[in-house]
């Protein structure tokens, strides 16, 4: 947490966690808490949200899990793949245009809306287990991403960013306050952190004029909104040798900024070494090659590689992956604590 | 007189515009512009122009997506053309794609079918959530040179090995190449499960397919 205040320089050393997915088919099975049942039943998703603390120290717990939760509120038929355990998706897409959405009238209506209730449920029993132990994170999956891939045709979505940018501005200026709303009611519950999810605007999918015009404002706005402190994430190639969007996500106003692997962390380092009101760096270590693959010396290179290049948040780049061993979690753990014990 | 017509689907595809790429496809077969010449050297050349710019990031995705279906709906237009006319239209081969079962996202996957199919190979596309069983079943029917498999979520990709095992299983292995793309996927991947080639974006996966099937790398 005193990293999120900007005070590395006092804490002993750094902390162990993920800000975004920490489930595993390995925790599913210790806790009897399976997909679909852990998306709706908040017993069992906070336990599942739990889990890797419990079995490999992990310093976080968090929920919810899969990027459905605030399309599902605008009316996204889920799809949670009954009797098996594959990450949600939808079953179609619903709107053409933002007045397609189904908008509550009253902005604090989504708190009772689709899994809402149930994340913030699962926040007040980790809370109430883990307060003054381990932060818990909840995240949101922010509108850019939401819209454009679970209530929009992606592919129109993206053409319509250029075609039609009328369109994207309306389902974004629409929406954002809902968000917002939503990402408020997890902090209510007593969720410590809030990861903003922007994963959709890296250089794979728009050029950063676009990210400027069409995502930042309502990005800015989203990040004013909700209660501090808030780690903004985003996927994807962030940087090349001519163009970046790093320093554009800095100013959206998040304490904290994290990315994964496709992003050089002492280039995204120098960057938010110069933000005003980013001030710390995370992700960047391979969920899939590194903690999912393993073997352990790689791991444990990793981990001080990504120290050695500037990270503040050595943790993966994204959610660790389903098939994940715990024993990797493990030493992903114990790597970071040893790792980053003498920099106090 | 026809390079008029031509340039002017260039124009359109490198310009981002739809409709224009559809009326100017319409005036071109009214002039008598024989469609394999429009296809080849009008829209395919828009979208080498657009790709190039995609390569060196002055352009992103949507922009190419665009330009993709301002090339796609001309060819809708110039492509029934094709049996009437003089010249005989050469594929460079069969494609069959599809997205792996369990997602229904197919930016990449539509992209690639786009580019081949201007490229001029037959692309016979299977849509999104493509199950394993149906993938094999389709190998059979179809008889494509290549199978393309787009996954676009971790979970799913490793289906793809499931795809490759069965058509092992079915001896149809060696009847086809197997190209895969995707987000999470990558050449080391392609590698581990035995796939012949691993295409980053739609570009790339028009030189795969040539490359696999012996085609000559670009023609100018």
């Amino acid at each position: 947490m005193d990293i999120l205040r900007g005070k590395k320089k006092q804490i002993d050393r750094l902390p162990a966690f993920n800000s975004v997915g920490t489930y595993t088919a390995d925790c599913m099975k210790a806790f009897d808490a399976y997909w679909p049942e852990a998306h709706r039943n908040p017993v069992k998703m906070a336990k599942l949200g739990a889990a890797l603390h419990r079995l490999a120290g992990l310093e976080s717990v968090v929920v919810p899990f899969g990027l459905t939760v605030e399309a599902e509120v605008f009316g996204a038929p889920v799809n949670f793949f009954e009797d098996s355990v594959k990450w949600p998706s939808v079953k179609k897409f619903i709107a053409k245009e933002a007045s397609d959405l189904k908008v509550p009238s009253r902005v604090d209506d989504v708190r009772q809306l689709g899994r809402v209730p149930v994340v913030c449920e699962a926040i007040r029993i980790l809370k109430r287990e883990f307060e003054a132990e381990v932060p818990v994170i909840a995240y949101l999956c922010c509108p850019f991403e939401s819209i454009g891939s679970f209530l929009v045709d992606s592919a129109d979505f993206l053409k319509r960013c250029i075609s039609e940018p009328e369109a994207i501005h309306e389902f974004m200026r629409v929406t954002t306050p809902y968000y917002a709303e939503i990402a408020n009611s997890f902090k209510e519950a007593g969720a410590d952190i809030i990861t903003l999810r922007e994963e959709a605007v890296s250089l794979n999918n728009i050029h950063p004029k676009h990210f400027d015009s069409l995502v930042k404002p309502y990005l800015k706005k989203l990040v004013k909104e909700v209660k501090p402190p808030r780690i903004l994430h985003s996927c994807g190639q962030l940087w090349s040798p001519n163009l970046e969007v790093i320093s554009k996500l800095t100013e959206c106003g998040a304490e904290a900024l994290t990315i994964e692997e496709s992003t050089p962390m002492e280039k995204a380092a120098e960057i938010v070494s110069k933000a005003e009101l980013t001030h710390a760096l995370g992700g960047n270590i391979s969920a899939y090659s590194v903690i999912h693959q393993g073997p352990k010396e790689k791991i444990q290179k990793s981990v001080e590689l990504a120290i050695a290049k500037g990270s503040d948040m050595p943790m993966p780049g994204c959610d660790f992956w389903l098939e994940t061993p715990t024993e990797h979690v493990r030493t992903f753990v114990e790597a970071v604590k040893d790792l980053s014990a003498d920099l106090g | 007189m026809g390079n008029d017509f031509i340039q002017s689907l260039t124009e359109a595809v490198v310009n981002y515009e739809v409709e224009d790429a559809v009326s100017a496809a319409k005036r071109a077969l009214e002039a008598g512009v024989d469609p394999v010449a429009a296809i080849e050297e009008g829209l395919a050349k828009g979208v080498r122009i657009v790709g190039d710019k995609f390569g060196a990031e002055e352009i992103f995705l949507p922009e190419l997506m665009v330009a993709v279906e301002a090339m796609k709906q001309a060819m809708t237009i110039l492509k029934p053309a094709i049996n009437k006319s003089s010249r005989v239209e050469k594929s460079l081969g069969r494609v069959m794609i599809g997205t792996i079962e369990g997602d229904i996202h197919d930016i990449g996957k539509s992209m690639v079918g786009a580019m081949l199919t201007v490229a001029g190979f037959e692309v016979v596309d299977l849509g999104t959530d493509v199950s394993v069983e149906r993938f094999i079943a389709k190998v059979k029917e179809v008889e494509p040179d290549i199978v393309g498999m787009s996954a676009l979520m971790t979970t799913t990709m490793l289906r793809m090995k499931d795809v490759i095992e069965g058509l092992r299983k079915e001896g149809l292995r060696e009847k086809v190449k197997v190209v895969i793309g995707g987000v999470p996927t990558s050449s080391e991947w392609a590698k581990e499960i035995g796939a012949d080639g691993h295409g980053w974006n739609a570009m790339e996966a028009v030189k795969v397919a040539k490359r696999l099937l012996h085609q000559p790398e670009e023609r100018s």
